[in-house]
């Protein structure tokens, strides 16, 4: 068996690049967690605390930072007085709603186009992953003039449409790769043994079942980070966390405290379910283009 | 066993004393040595139904056409009239369109910046990812590190506007602080001034988005085939020129993905500049998407706005018929193979 | 038990097609193997067979059954697959249990047949592994044993061993065999493999290019090609050609190549004179049947030794001859040496003569 690594050779210069390079990823790493390490602080920072700032160039003045008493005030404005319960609700509801639509229909229309060929495809499996790629605010447009007049503007519903739009793509695009790798002739042996064609596709489900849980999550991570949809087509009656938190900013009284507890509460359940499914993340933000 | 007639060969029993009788079916022919034949069935057979694909596929085929195929048509025709929600609509031809090619410098320069947007993110992306993705590859902190990394990608990409809002901030903002007191800005917030606001856009972008082509390149590294590595390595060659001449090409295709998928997403998601700029000071950061979301979200000049989404979408369109040819290609499916 | 018509079969992918006119008849109990290189249509026939593949032209019956229009499932068939299409998530007994579940059968008669499956096919020990923790040898067995616990009307092999190592393959080989000829089942067995058909099966069906070249028994196929392509295709090591002229001479025909000069038998030559009118031919002559000396006998002729390779039990010799080069299967104490001349002496009762331009076998 060959080592698992290309030989390295020491040398001085080598010892040298060695440290720069353990230099350099400190600093990107200190300049990669230094915004959410603020945000979790200043989240527990009372209000004056949070605007204490040294002079300029005083060095020191950085202790300033790490000076203050720890308090969940903000934690509870946000529960008890500014309706975060009902947006967090609405987040989960919109989400999750459209990433259990857009996983069932897509797994189907999937499982459809893994196992079988037809003229055109080609063409439909482009037209199908366009819809992803286009920008939402151009789908928003007309989008927004249809909800209005269903009146689905301001509704969870129009928010879970809305998000289908570009969640159900993704799950046909992603889903099929993942069928593609399931072999068909699992399927030939369970027909063979007496399976019907429907119970042979439902023999490989458990197959695939982690990979479309992973995808799940992804766009329910997708559709819980969206703000441009939530706040025009969701503005009013379905507000979710995003517009909720950017609402917080008002020109002459910015809740920083709150903000940042708000932030706090929307980034970390994402988070969470980001370590949850690494292992298919790289393959989903790519559009399975790359799989780790 | 019982004799029987066969193409190729024919009449085959036990043939006697070794010797074969020959007689060939008709339309059978032995040409080089093989027995062939080039005719055509009779007849066929009926093909069996395959209608349960369809109907496995229609639903969402037919959602996804309610959800995006008709409000394309839709905006298409919003493009060609000025729509009014209280007016009512009214046909206008091609008037939005040549509106936005002759008069309307937004327009123009909302194209311009994108591109210069788009362009200083995936620069400094790629050139930042790559090298990370390279100096964590295989090191003892690579599976920590990438885990950390991921974080930011995490991130509601409007909450990350509003963190690097606070932390841009002119008075009580840390990070202006700290440009202040190395001395790269005076009093003016980065966001604050006309020059210097694209840069602090730019500059969330590459701190959400660069661990994305950092995994992109690292999967790409691990696909490196070991072998040319040490081929090429026995031929002499040093780690640098290692990198060029083995690495970098078998990372072309992931390179490009990632760049076209960063490309596009920077056309997609605005929901960072929205909130730290607006477009603004003085449209330095109107890049087209803002402009078209101020258009039709601002002023509600839907039809005006249709017309703008409509060139957006077909650039958008071209840029993902590239990326849909590399995810199709054989190149970006044989990465990792070895030659021979 | 049943018995198997295939008639007049074509299969069809868009316009290309795969199988031509197959017609092959398998009685009830015969095991059978369909040989050929890749892409030559035997997947395509056995997938049809099973029901995979629809039919695009012709009719399959299972005994006076026409099944064209049967889904697999009602069939009474059982596959073995070429990458054993085992179920990663169930155990090897719910695996080999799985048809009889399908089926409906009580649990206790499950239980009691999967187990005597495997005590045949000695995998009683792993009835609670995953596919996953097999050996491929051990998969394998999972997979006929799949097919085995059903007692099916007909079993369909596909190339089920060509992914074992060598050992292995010869070990099942005899294995299969015996276990066919107990269960007594028709069995159709897909392969690429010339060995492995010619030591299990009962008749051997050579497909080439979608056509059948040949139906008989190993003997058959073997002693008696009935064109050169058949007669390259089965033998290892391969058959010699050798391009040789007929010239007839005092009544008597002769095969003159530019190293020899041998008189054809009279049944051969009577053959000759019957089917074939041109003087061009392509002799072929299997490397056993030719004796090779260092010394000269009666009947032999000359050529110069350009290698030899002892393959312990035998030795295989390159012989130069004029302008062509023939293989020679001989003992391993044979002592000619590299580039030294040597002698042969041709096995004329087992020659076989093809047209020169068709291929077809004279004799």
């Amino acid at each position: 068996m060959a080592s698992k690594d290309v030989v390295e050779y020491a040398s001085p210069a080598r010892r040298i690049a060695n440290v720069a390079v353990v230099v350099f990823l400190a600093v990107y790493l200190l300049w990669t967690i230094l915004p959410i390490f603020v945000m979790f602080v200043s989240s527990l920072k009372d209000l004056l605390e949070a605007f204490r700032i040294p002079a300029v160039g005083d060095w020191s003045g950085i202790a300033l930072f790490f000076d203050f008493e720890p308090t969940f005030k903000h934690y509870t404005n946000l529960f008890v007085n500014l309706n975060f319960g009902v947006y967090f609700f609405n987040s989960v509801a919109a989400a999750l709603g459209s990433a259990v639509v857009s996983v069932t229909l897509g797994a189907t229309c999937a499982y459809a186009l893994s196992r079988t060929e037809f003229r055109g495809k080609k063409d439909l499996f482009f037209w199908i992953i366009s819809t992803r790629m286009a920008p939402v605010v151009a789908v928003m447009v007309p989008l927004y003039a249809i909800f209005r007049s269903l009146e689905l503007v301001g509704s969870l519903w129009g928010l879970i449409l809305a998000y289908t739009t570009f969640n159900l793509p993704f799950a046909i695009w992603i889903l099929k790769g993942f069928f593609d790798n399931v072999p068909f002739a699992i399927e030939e042996a369970q027909m063979v043994d007496g399976a019907t064609r429907m119970q042979a596709f439902r023999s490989i489900l458990p197959l695939v079942a982690p990979g479309i849980g992973a995808f799940l999550v992804l766009c329910v991570l997708f559709a819980w980070n969206d703000f441009l949809f939530a706040s025009i087509i969701g503005s009013g009656g379905a507000k979710t966390l995003p517009v909720a938190t950017k609402e917080l900013v008002q020109p002459q009284n910015i809740q920083w405290g709150s903000i940042m507890a708000a932030g706090v509460v929307t980034t970390l359940p994402m988070m969470f379910l980001g370590l949850l499914i690494r292992r298919y993340l790289v393959t989903g933000l790519t559009m399975g283009a790359v799989r780790e | 066993m019982a004799t029987q007639v066969l193409p190729g060969g024919a009449l085959r029993g036990d043939a006697p004393g070794g010797i074969n009788p020959v007689g060939i079916m008709p339309g059978f022919v032995t040409r080089d040595g093989v027995t062939v034949l080039e005719a055509e069935p009779l007849a066929r057979n009926p093909e069996p139904s395959r209608r349960y694909y369809f109907y496995m596929m229609a639903p969402a085929i037919i959602t996804l056409a309610a959800i995006s195929l008709y409000p394309f048509f839709w905006l298409i025709w919003m493009s060609l009239h000025d729509v009014d929600i209280m007016a009512g609509d009214k046909w206008v031809g091609l008037k939005n369109f040549e509106r936005l090619f002759t008069r309307d410098a937004k327009f123009s320069n909302g194209w311009l910046l994108l591109i210069q947007y788009s362009a200083m993110c995936l620069f400094f992306e790629v050139l930042l990812g790559v090298l990370i993705a390279v100096l964590l590859n295989r090191s003892r902190w690579e599976k920590v590190l990438v885990t950390v990394f991921l974080m930011p990608m995490m991130m509601a990409p409007a909450i990350a506007g509003l963190v690097w809002y606070y932390l841009y901030n002119g008075t009580f903002g840390w990070y202006h602080w700290f440009m202040q007191s190395v001395g790269l800005l005076g009093e003016t917030s980065i966001l604050g001034s006309p020059s210097t606001a694209m840069i602090g856009l730019v500059l969330v972008d590459i701190w959400q988005w660069t661990p994305l082509i950092v995994l992109i390149t690292l999967a790409g590294l691990k696909r490196v085939p070991r072998d040319q590595l040490e081929a090429n390595m026995v031929d002499g060659a040093g780690e640098i020129r290692n990198f060029f001449q083995v690495v970098l090409p078998n990372l072309y295709p992931f390179l490009l993905i990632g760049i076209l998928l960063r490309f596009m997403d920077n056309f997609r998601f605005i929901d960072s500049v929205l909130i730290l700029t607006g477009g603004g000071p003085a449209d330095a950061t109107n890049i087209l998407p803002v402009y078209l979301f101020d258009v039709s979200f601002q002023y509600f000049k839907l039809g005006r706005g249709a017309a703008i989404a409509l060139t957006l979408l077909v650039v958008t369109i071209i840029l993902g018929m590239f990326l849909v040819k590399i995810f199709d290609s054989p190149a970006a499916r044989n990465v990792g193979r070895t030659e021979g | 038990m049943a018995s198997v018509s295939i008639d007049k079969v074509w299969k069809y992918y868009g316009q290309t097609p795969a199988v031509k006119e197959l017609h092959l008849e398998v009685a009830d109990g015969e095991f059978v193997a369909v040989l050929g290189p890749s892409g030559c249509g035997k997947s395509s026939t056995l997938r049809m067979l099973a029901g995979l593949e629809h039919i695009s032209a012709g009719e399959i019956r299972f005994g006076a059954k026409r099944i064209n229009d049967l889904p697999p499932r009602d069939r009474d068939i059982a596959m073995v697959f070429e990458n054993y299409a085992l179920y990663p998530h169930k155990t090897v007994f719910d695996n080999m249990a799985n048809p009889l579940k399908l089926r409906g059968v009580e649990r206790s008669v499950i239980e009691d047949r999967v187990r005597k499956a495997a005590a045949i096919l000695e995998i009683g020990h792993l009835l609670e592994r995953r596919p996953g923790e097999l050996s491929g040898g051990q998969k394998q067995r999972t997979a006929i044993g799949r097919a085995i616990v059903r007692e099916p009307a007909l079993f369909l092999f596909d190339e089920p061993i060509a992914h074992l190592d060598a050992k292995l393959r010869a070990h099942m080989r005899g294995e299969l065999k015996l276990m066919q000829r107990r269960l007594g089942t028709t069995m159709i067995y897909v392969t690429h493999d010339q060995l492995e058909a010619l030591s299990m099966a009962d008749r051997i069906a050579v497909m080439n290019d979608g056509v059948l070249q040949q139906l008989g028994t190993p003997r058959q196929i073997y002693d008696h090609p009935v064109n050169a392509w058949v007669a390259g295709f089965v033998g290892e090591p391969p058959i010699n050609f050798l391009d040789c002229r007929i010239v007839e001479e005092k009544g008597e025909l002769r095969l003159v190549h530019s190293s020899f000069d041998l008189v054809l038998r009279p049944e051969q030559a009577a053959i000759v004179r019957e089917r074939y009118a041109q003087r061009e031919v392509r002799m072929g002559i299997r490397p056993d049947q030719i004796a090779i000396s260092t010394v000269e006998t009666p009947d032999s002729f000359g050529g110069q030794i350009l290698v030899t390779e002892p393959i312990g039990g035998d030795m295989l010799v390159d012989v130069s001859l004029g302008g062509d080069k023939v293989l020679v299967k001989t003992r391993p104490d044979f002592e000619g040496r590299m580039d030294s001349p040597c002698y042969l002496t041709l096995d004329r009762g087992r020659w076989h003569l093809f047209g020169k331009d068709d291929g077809v076998a004279l004799f």
